[in-house]
């Protein structure tokens, strides 16, 4: 019974892996035809479609790591996918204004050359029982770089954002009301900006850590 | 006897050991450590035996007051190894509770009484204070003074330090949680509930909070002044039918003031505050009742609501 559940858990998770790994195969290469075809302006239209899917489809990893599906940790994951789905819903999708920007390119390229190899890593371990060290070389290496560029253009995109959001009544609910509440999504976007202060260092060195483990192992193997 | 000292990684704290009288305490072998290393006063030094291999469980800590000899093996009652940690800065837990406290005691009013709102975009110049902002504000500054001359006249502790990291958390968590509240309740645009509302909110908060200092002062005299540090079955008034009766008071006293104040916030701190103080109870119940199991003549921890009757 145990055997059995486990290959549904891996055949399930394989092809969720797989699925959303061309999900971003598609990503990079509709923004890569669109830089060379018409510039960065239009990069945000060509990959919005494949981007939001593949982007929201993620939510399911912190399920995974709720259920104790896959051995991630809650406190890894949901940092990093709420600031994906934040940037990609609450800025790029809501405030049109931003999409035209240089630092989408940047994005979008940051993060699908990231989740590219991530999720083919894991759909390898699930599909194949292993990884080609090559590719779990990339998988640790690469955040280095991709990382700062990331977390560059996400802070970048938020702050070119933020006049727009002030502007602009969206997501807020104001006083007075019988709750006495109120939320204003242009500090509840400042509040976010202040998270990247410790979240960013937090994550990479989360990383780095993993880094260590992962190579060590490999040359232990 | 002689007590070798080492860290968890086995290395050696005090080179050489520790001379100590056949008849010393874990006090003296304390003080002993403190003398030798100057950084380590005994609040911070946690004693333990060492594990044994294949045996789970915590280790077993050395108690201050029982005779070092004690925890010797049988036959070899001149040498003792003890497993030494580092419990990092230690502050006492009045001093950690005076800080969180007067957080909330002080922001609060500044709300009430300052012209903060300009700088969060609205206009509080005309602004009209309501009855029941005025009375939250006693309210709220009589429960955090309460609970600071609780700290100093009241509880006794059954630790007497607390790590120092804790004083930035505990902090942080009591004084934004004021500064949140404090900002919906005296905000210009507060839309009050009725009088009638507003009124049993505050008489029942207040009753509760009554309730809740007798509670304290029964939790008191549980605790002998010499500080043992030991447990008691907690009886009379509400601990008769409630093991923490004195939580569940103090959430039934923020409830009161939702009802008066009704705001978000004040409903989010109060989920918050009932989920951690939950917690504790589950752990002082589950602790009560291994203890009091009525073998071997102890008596049998009697049948109970653990934190909020009637529902847990």
């Amino acid at each position: 019974m145990a055997s059995f559940f486990s290959t549904v858990k891996r055949i399930y998770l394989a092809i969720y892996n797989w699925a959303v790994f061309t999900g971003w195969i598609q990503v990079l290469i509709f923004a890569i035809k669109a830089l060379n075809e018409s510039g960065p302006a239009a990069v945000y239209d060509a990959v919005e479609k494949p981007l939001q899917l593949a982007q929201t489809a993620a939510i399911l990893e912190i399920i995974h790591g709720l259920i104790e599906l896959v051995r991630s940790p809650v406190s890894a994951t949901l940092p990093q996918i709420g600031s994906r789905l934040f940037v990609t819903w609450g800025i790029l999708h809501s405030f049109p204004e931003t999409r035209t920007h240089i630092l989408v390119s940047s994005l979008v390229i940051s993060w699908s050359l990231t989740e590219i190899i991530r999720y083919s890593f894991f759909g390898m371990k699930e599909a194949l029982g292993f990884t080609p060290s090559w590719l779990l070389w990339l998988r640790y290496s690469t955040f280095l770089l991709l990382y700062p560029t990331g977390i560059t253009s996400e802070v970048g995109l938020i702050y070119i954002a933020l006049p727009y959001i002030k502007a602009s009544e969206k997501f807020c609910f104001r006083m007075p009301n019988k709750w006495n509440f109120c939320f204003d999504y242009y500090f509840a976007s400042l509040a976010v900006l202040g998270i990247y202060v410790p979240g960013s260092p937090h994550m990479y060195t989360y990383m780095l850590g993993q880094r260590k483990k992962a190579l060590s192992k490999l040359k232990a193997a | 006897m002689k007590v070798t000292l080492v860290s968890r990684s086995g290395r050696e704290v005090v080179r050489g050991g520790i001379e100590l009288s056949d008849s010393a305490t874990v006090k003296d072998l304390q003080e002993a450590i403190h003398a030798k290393t100057k950084k380590y006063y005994p609040s911070r030094q946690r004693l333990t035996l060492p594990t044994k291999a294949g045996v789970s469980g915590k280790p077993v800590a050395l108690s201050p007051k029982s005779k070092v000899s004690d925890y010797c093996e049988k036959g070899n009652s001149d040498n003792l190894t003890v497993v030494f940690k580092d419990l990092g800065p230690q502050v006492l837990y009045s001093t950690l509770f005076f800080f969180e406290y007067l957080g909330p005691l002080v922001i609060y009013p500044l709300f009430y009484y300052l012209p903060l709102y300009k700088y969060f975009g609205y206009d509080d110049t005309n602004r009209t204070i309501h009855p029941v902002q005025t009375y939250a504000m006693y309210y709220w500054c009589l429960h955090y003074s309460k609970r600071i001359l609780e700290t100093f006249f009241i509880h006794r502790f059954s630790h007497a330090t607390s790590p120092l990291s804790n004083v930035f958390r505990n902090c942080l968590y009591y004084w934004t949680f004021g500064a949140y509240i404090a900002y919906y309740v005296n905000h210009p645009l507060y839309t009050p509930v009725s009088e009638t509302q507003w009124k049993i909110g505050f008489a029942f908060g207040l009753l509760c909070q009554v309730s809740n200092l007798h509670c304290h002062i029964i939790l008191r005299n549980l605790r002998s002044p010499s500080g043992n540090g030991g447990y008691q079955i907690p009886k009379g008034f509400l601990f008769n039918i409630v093991t923490c009766a004195n939580y569940t008071t103090e959430i039934y006293q923020w409830l009161g003031f939702n009802i008066a104040t009704q705001t978000v916030a004040g409903y989010v701190f109060l989920v918050v505050a009932t989920a951690i103080m939950t917690n504790w109870a589950m752990g002082k119940h589950r602790r009560l009742r291994k203890l009091f199991d009525g073998k071997d003549g102890r008596p049998k921890y009697p049948r109970r609501w653990v934190i909020l009757p009637p529902f847990f």
